[in-house]
């Protein structure tokens, strides 16, 4: 069609207006439906955006050695119950919290479990593993270790934190400060 | 200490934070691939509401039908009685004006045979009723003995009948995607 056709067909209203899609669905809702309606690709690219975050959640909760089992049932789990999420843009927060009462069940249903003491952390050598400061970081208050292992250990930043967990911003914002004061303080009193 | 880095990692990096971040990101999340088992499939969302609205609805209805016919068999046979007593009583003999003397004897005979024979009387008088209850229609014998307070009852039925047959017709708008009607019309009418 030539332009000045083209011009005039607008002009004149000859032909039905297709707007264009003004709203654009987030990722999340368009995979979790795209699960429900019976692509299994769609969850193994949600396993993709969301595992570090789960990894992460259970890392500051549960022991390494079960971290990468517990990751593979939750995400199993929460294929049997997606038809459950009832909104679909809150994957996040919904397999966030589903990790988090599966690291409480895990102890729960654990009888042999390590108890970290403080004996761990003063025996520590000048050259200090990811895994000593781990165990420090485990042994703040629980809203500061998964943001810290989030950040830290999973490189996520402040705003991704916030928009994978559900958490506002702000919280974050204070956790990451504070918890990162807290955890300086003992390794600070861990080092002298 | 730089509370843009730690937030955003924008600004300029903090020495101890970055640290930090090297010696644990060895602990990162490894990718390692879902394997998800064929028997496994995601759920589907089922969808009980309409079934349970109108399991509820129908059986609603059962229990206030069921009310209101033990409701009117309960009403019934004082009525039934009365309009069938004269059909049922046994021929008595009445006494004859031309025998006044033997009158007391013969009403006497008939106390006694109405006292011997009383129970026969009401099995008979019963199972007539009985039958009479086949034949006759009910509403007409019954609708003009109706007391203010058997009335307001009734129309308490009636109103509740009507409700569930507006809920019914809800919930079968709901499950059909049908447009529910617009309440505020009537009121208007009525107003």
């Amino acid at each position: 069609m030539l332009e000045a056709e083209a011009t005039a067909d607008i002009l004149l209203m000859t032909q039905p207006f297709n707007a264009p899609m003004a709203t654009e669905q987030p990722m999340e809702v368009v995979l979790v439906k795209a699960v429900l309606s019976g692509d299994r690709d769609g969850f193994a690219r949600l396993y993709e955006m969301y595992a570090p975050m789960v990894h992460g959640i259970l890392l500051a909760r549960v022991p390494r050695d079960e971290v990468d089992d517990l990751v593979q049932d939750i995400f199993l789990h929460a294929l049997r119950k997606l038809h459950t999420l009832r909104d679909a843009a809150a994957f996040g927060p919904w397999i966030a919290m589903i990790a988090r009462n599966r690291a409480m069940d895990f102890y729960r249903s654990s009888r042999e479990t390590v108890e970290v003491t403080e004996q761990m952390a003063v025996t520590q050598s000048p050259n200090r593993t990811a895994k000593e400061i781990l165990d420090l970081i485990c042994r703040l208050p629980e809203a500061y270790r998964e943001t810290l292992v989030l950040r830290f250990v999973e490189g996520m930043t402040g705003p991704e934190i916030a928009a994978r967990t559900g958490l506002t911003a702000a919280s974050v914002r204070v956790n990451l400060h504070r918890g990162t004061k807290l955890l300086r303080q003992k390794i600070g009193a861990v080092a002298t | 200490m730089n509370d843009n880095y730690l937030w955003d990692r924008s600004g300029e990096p903090d020495p101890e934070i970055q640290k930090l971040e090297e010696i644990l990101g060895t602990l990162r999340y490894q990718p390692r691939a879902l394997e998800i088992p064929h028997h496994i499939q995601p759920g589907h969302r089922r969808k009980f509401f309409p079934a349970l609205a109108i399991a509820a609805a129908i059986t609603l209805i059962a229990v206030i039908l069921g009310l209101w016919l033990s409701f009117n068999r309960r009403q019934a046979p004082p009525f039934e009685a009365k309009n069938t007593s004269p059909i049922n009583q046994p021929p008595n003999p009445a006494p004859s004006p031309a025998n006044p003397d033997k009158q007391g004897a013969v009403a006497t005979i008939v106390r006694t045979q109405k006292q011997s024979g009383m129970q026969k009387h009401r099995e008979a008088t019963r199972s007539l009723l009985a039958q009479n209850q086949s034949r006759v229609p009910r509403t007409v014998t019954r609708q003009p003995g109706l007391t203010t307070e058997e009335l307001a009852e009734k129309q308490q039925v009636l109103v509740a009948l009507r409700l569930v047959s507006s809920k019914l017709n809800l919930a079968q708008r709901k499950t059909q995607g049908v447009p529910q009607l617009n309440p505020i019309r009537n009121q208007h009418k009525i107003g």
